[in-house]
């Protein structure tokens, strides 16, 4: 839910990376932390394993500075994408604005794409919000490997709503500002 | 594209007023350090504090995150749910009170202060909250405005330039 407070003219909103595990939502925010200039960023806060896989969330929060008087910030988190930490998907995605739905290009993981991709659209509805209302970016991740799908054949099954998508490379940075622009653009749009 | 509205709570100032003299109210009759009221997602709708302080955000992310926890918790267990948690530190001591159906208020005390008369201040300033806050929000469904398009224009031109590229520029389509 977006927060709008006038006495203190702040705009807040929440960004919500979501896929299935390793599918790159963690490399996106880490990249971003690692770009933005500091007056713009806050600390990334990871609660992670101690193999750095995601537990509960990784958090960022981005200042646009004062726009029109107001001063605009966003909430990035990203989602633990193991498949047992279903719940605390749900907790994470309370109250979010938008969502980024990383997906793995690869071939062989797209029956986790779909089945996660599945589970935004539920634990959307769940909370009360129409899934093909909502704002959502996707990013297909993972493009330079050699058995990334064609982006019709990702389009095909994991775009049928036809929202923005783009084809990325986190872990060298490609695609990762065209999303964030995109997912933000589109959530200010919302206001 | 359609104005359609993103769910949204909007603080006026009269009500930015009114929940900071409650939390200044608390803080001095409990002797609490920090005094928030955050949402669900940790973020920090207003607070107050005997000294500075900084990482309010990172405070509130946290808090929210460990209360999300335990309302797993407590529905793995059947119950409705925690309305009160107390977490004990070695000097410091947090208590975490449900403010209505979306938000949390966060008292931040140490061992000056008595943990039973915290408990109950808390309880009772959470009702007072909530009633401003749920007023917020329904002024906010009822009463939509959308925001002005030069501070909607104005702000994606801000992320076109902090996120890398030129205001000027169209966007790049999706690839096809």
């Amino acid at each position: 839910m977006a927060l709008i407070n006038v006495a203190a003219r702040e705009i807040h909103g929440k960004i919500v990376y979501y896929g299935p595990g390793l599918s790159g939502k963690t490399t996106n925010l880490q990249y971003i932390h690692a770009r933005i200039p500091a007056q713009h960023k806050g600390e990334l806060l990871s609660i992670a394993t101690e193999a750095e896989r995601t537990l509960f969330f990784d958090f960022l929060p981005l200042d646009l500075g004062k726009v029109h008087g107001f001063t605009i910030r966003f909430h990035l988190y990203t989602v633990p994408g193991q498949v047992l930490y279903e719940r605390t998907r749900v907790a994470v995605l309370n109250g979010a604005d938008g969502v980024v739905f990383v997906a793995d290009a690869q071939r062989d993981r797209l029956a986790e794409n779909l089945q996660s991709l599945r589970e935004l659209g539920q634990n959307l509805s769940a909370q009360g919000k129409k899934f093909l209302d909502f704002p959502l970016v996707l990013q297909y991740n993972k493009m330079d490997l050699p058995d990334a799908l064609p982006v019709p054949v990702l389009d095909r099954y994991l775009n049928p709503m036809r929202v923005p998508r783009f084809e990325a490379v986190a872990i060298n940075g490609i695609g990762v500002f065209e999303t964030l622009r995109a997912i933000t653009k589109l959530v200010v749009s919302r206001l | 594209m359609s104005e359609r509205q993103t769910e949204r709570l909007v603080i006026s100032p009269e009500a930015a007023a009114q929940l900071a003299g409650c939390l200044q109210r608390l803080m001095t009759d409990s002797n609490a350090s920090l005094t928030m009221v955050i949402d669900r997602s940790g973020r920090v709708i207003v607070a107050e504090s005997r000294e500075p302080r900084s990482k309010l955000d990172d405070l509130g992310v946290l808090i929210a995150a460990a209360y999300a926890s335990l309302q797993e918790i407590a529905r793995l267990l059947k119950e409705e749910t925690f309305q009160t948690v107390l977490h004990e530190g070695l000097r410091e001591r947090i208590v975490t009170e449900t403010v209505g159906t979306k938000w949390l208020l966060v008292v931040l005390f140490d061992e000056q202060a008595q943990v039973g008369l915290v408990r109950v201040l808390v309880r009772r300033t959470a009702s007072t909250l909530a009633a401003i806050l749920e007023l917020q929000q329904q002024r906010a469904t009822r009463g939509y405005r959308p925001r002005p398009k030069p501070l909607k224009r104005a702000a994606q031109d801000t992320i076109d330039l902090l996120f890398g590229k030129e205001p000027s520029e169209p966007d790049r389509p999706p690839s096809r």
